[in-house]
């Protein structure tokens, strides 16, 4: 079996959302385990983001690399649970949009972020006015999360590790550019008659 | 018997006061006057002009734009900078044209230490497609009513805060198309990323027929004219 730091940091924190979802979904959090441990060897995530820093087109293409390969882990899990857990991928297919809205019916977004050795992460956006909300790593595994309850609707927001400003989450649906650096996106809700 | 109805006429009497109250603690005009002489603005009678009546205006954001002049208060730009970003929501207000789109991009701007000058600029940008933004739709017969309006023929009147939020929208796509890069010539791509985002929002934000009223009325040299005019 694998047992690369992604690979063990994604599995602990699927476990937890599996964990938190156990009651309605019987059998599940063994199938998530089995379709992990399934895939193919990937480049560790230390060397992903040291990737993101370096400035050589090589290291570019390493950070798309890093990025599709993190979204690509999220959407298998999202092709599996389907509507039942609000985790999708960059850009999604239009099967995996409609999971997603369904996930997001309660209007609720979710940041996952690995983040192994910062020391404070939140998140800033438009559903906070751009002041930052704080993710939790209460385990200590590195994989920062938080919940954010909003009204449906398009919600610009990136990440703050440690003071720096990361817009470009792999979960996102889409990015845009926003003062010269990058923003990440997220639709909430949709799908029905009328607002 | 009596006394029951006067105790129940009593509870409700307490309730609608504490509501009274509760009511009367949301941001109010006072509230801006002290923030507007803080920084201090010096047109600060016609910012309370355009905040008096947007007071009375259903939709909108009393709390957000307080929150945005206590920002600016904050910072440590001189006063006639603060002023002019005050002024160009105020002049938003004015022009019923609605400023959520703007207190965001003010708010990021101001979270991600952007000089004032910059903000200003990109904001007055902003302000120009919205108001480009609605000459089109109005173009397009699509009006923005009250209720109990009478609209010719042809034309689709919605309320107006289906209005908004279409306006709202529309402008946010095409000004996020130019600040991530987007060529203004590309009327194509406008569009495209334009139906992208309200295709998105359809059923959230936005009511399906508002969506398919305006990709049905709207297309990509229309667009393209819009920022044109935005940009010149």
């Amino acid at each position: 079996m694998n047992t690369d730091p992604l690979e063990a940091l994604l599995r602990e924190a699927l476990r937890q959302e599996v964990s938190s979802l156990a009651g309605s979904l019987g059998g599940l959090e063994e199938r998530i385990a089995e379709e992990l441990a399934d895939r193919a060897p990937r480049r560790g995530w230390i060397d992903g983001l040291k990737q993101l820093a370096a400035p050589t087109r090589a290291a570019r293409l390493g950070q798309v690399a890093v990025v599709a390969a993190t979204a690509a882990a999220f959407l298998i899990v999202g092709a599996i649970v389907g509507k039942d857990l609000p985790l999708v991928g960059s850009r999604p297919k239009a099967e995996s949009r409609e999971a997603m809205l369904r996930a997001t019916a309660e209007n609720e977004l979710l940041f996952v972020l690995p983040a192994l050795h910062a020391e404070d992460v939140s998140v800033v956006g438009s559903f906070n006015d751009w002041e930052p909300t704080p993710l939790s790593d209460e385990d200590g595994d590195g994989i920062w999360t938080a919940r954010v309850t909003v009204p449906p609707g398009r919600y610009e927001y990136a990440f703050v590790i440690d003071g720096r400003w990361w817009g470009q989450d792999p979960l996102a649906d889409e990015y845009v550019r926003s003062f010269g650096e990058y923003s990440s996106v997220r639709y909430v809700g949709g799908g029905g008659d009328g607002v | 018997m009596t006394r029951w109805l006067l105790g129940i006429l009593g509870v409700l009497g307490v309730i609608l006061a504490s509501a009274g109250i509760a009511g009367r603690a949301e941001i109010g005009l006072a509230d801006f006057e002290r923030v507007l002489s803080a920084i201090p603005v010096t047109a600060s009678a016609r910012a309370l002009t355009a905040l008096d009546r947007a007071l009375r205006q259903e939709g909108f954001p009393a709390t957000d734009v307080q929150r945005l002049f206590e920002r600016l208060l904050a910072t440590s730009a001189a006063a006639p900078d603060k002023e002019a970003v005050v002024l160009t929501i105020v002049a938003a207000l004015e022009d019923d044209i609605p400023v959520d789109g703007l207190l965001n991009k003010a708010f990021e701007g101001l979270a991600r230490g952007v000089s004032l000058g910059p903000l200003y600029q990109l904001l007055q940008q902003r302000l120009r497609i919205l108001v480009e933004v609605r000459y089109l739709l109005f173009g397009k017969s699509i009006f923005r009513v009250s209720a109990g309006t009478t609209t010719s023929a042809g034309a689709s009147a919605l309320p107006a805060g289906r209005f908004d939020a279409l306006l709202s929208q529309l402008g946010d796509a095409v000004g996020d198309y130019l600040e991530s890069g987007g060529s203004p010539h590309d009327g194509q791509s406008i569009y495209q990323n334009t139906s992208a985002r309200l295709t998105n929002l359809r059923g959230s934000v936005l009511v399906p027929a508002d969506v398919d009223l305006v990709l049905g009325r709207v297309g990509p040299e229309d667009l393209t004219r819009v920022v044109l005019a935005a940009l010149n």
